[in-house]
């Protein structure tokens, strides 16, 4: 068994899971991987069955969290040491796993691949929801996130088991927030993303404007309030409030 | 105005809001599901000290009663939250039926095939 298990979340991606996971499969056989199915509607699991990928193919749709969730306690009770969170739709490039990985070894509990780190911010309207969340993050944690939007996060063992067995540790910007919060340590990495290929972006603008009101009013009010259960303290975090 | 009925407001929407507060502490409900409330209860908790502000509203939408203006709209949105549940309610419900028969045909399919192994 491999260090690092890559979680490809799917739903109806039958367009791209085939050159997505063929991509990491022949070029990166240092990682394992896995699809979870989100219930699609398409053919996303008769090609992965048809190709033999490794599958977990959820029977109802559970929505991006409950997917996700889906890969971290598959990965916890296989023992992987970190796991990452990686788009079917082709937009994330494996190329920057082993960057990212080699940030995580220096210690740190959660890494982001960042479009931001070097690049600059483009004035979009996307982008400009992207500000408004990381001022937001600014302002309950005092701390700088310059992607919290990126779906490519990277957990170590201690964040994904905690991410595995809680409620409320959804893979979006307020959770990593409450985390920034609690004295997780989280690294950006400068990576670069591909323009989505196939298949339309999730985010409409009713969508949108929800998802802002959720993490302006979650980031803002509703993390503040959380208690975290002391069990999932890991060892980097008592090492660093011992010392400080 | 009354100040009573700010009164009665505001210990009622700070209640909501301790007592929603309190389930997210104890990982009792998520995050999502609690935000309606938390808007509702702030959106109560501004208009108990600002009634100002549902006067002016009262007033535009010509309302003489801004107690009245305030049960109209809150009934408005508890209507959309109602239809918003019952949809969510039977889209829980479908899934429940989806997943009952997908253990089930897992299971059956699991047997006879030990079965045809026995053979």
């Amino acid at each position: 068994m491999k260090e690092l298990l890559i979680i490809i979340p799917a739903y109806n991606e039958e367009k791209s899971i085939e050159r997505v996971v063929n991509h990491v499969i022949s070029d990166y056989p240092e990682y394992d991987y896995v699809v979870v199915n989100d219930g699609s509607k398409d053919n996303t699991a008769r090609i992965c069955r048809k190709n033999g990928y490794h599958l977990i193919d959820l029977p109802v749709n559970l929505g991006l969290a409950g997917a996700f969730q889906t890969g971290l306690k598959y990965a916890y009770r296989r023992g992987y040491q970190y796991a990452i969170q990686y788009d079917a739709d082709g937009q994330h490039k494996v190329e920057y796993i082993d960057k990212m990985l080699v940030e995580m070894k220096k210690g740190y509990d959660i890494v982001i691949g960042s479009r931001f780190v070097e690049e600059n911010k483009p004035h979009t309207a996307r982008m400009f929801g992207s500000r408004i969340i990381s001022t937001a993050i600014f302002m309950t944690t005092g701390k700088k996130l310059k992607d919290p939007t990126s779906g490519m996060r990277m957990l170590n063992r201690s964040m994904l088991k905690e991410f595995a067995l809680n409620m409320n540790y959804g893979p979006e910007p307020d959770t990593i927030s409450y985390l920034l919060k609690e004295g997780v340590s989280i690294s950006e990495v400068q990576v670069e993303m591909d323009e989505r290929i196939e298949g339309e972006s999730y985010l409409n603008l009713v969508r949108s404007i929800k998802y802002m009101i959720h993490m302006v009013v979650s980031i803002l009010v509703i993390q503040n309030f959380r208690k975290r259960d002391k069990r999932y303290v890991s060892g980097n975090e008592k090492e660093r409030s011992g010392n400080a | 105005m009354s100040d009573i009925f700010r009164i009665i407001l505001l210990i009622v929407s700070v209640g909501t809001f301790l007592f929603i507060i309190k389930r997210i502490r104890q990982a009792k409900v998520q995050i999502e599901d609690s935000l309606f409330w938390i808007l509702c209860a702030l959106v109560l908790i501004i208009l108990g000290i600002f009634p100002g502000i549902a006067d002016f509203l009262a007033g535009a939408i010509g309302v003489f009663s801004t107690v009245n203006f305030i049960f109209l709209v809150f009934i408005f949105i508890l209507l959309i939250r109602e239809f918003s549940m019952t949809i969510k309610i039977s889209q829980l419900e479908n899934k429940i039926r989806e997943l009952t028969q997908a253990i089930a045909i897992k299971e059956t399919e699991k047997e006879n095939k030990k079965e045809g192994e026995d053979l």
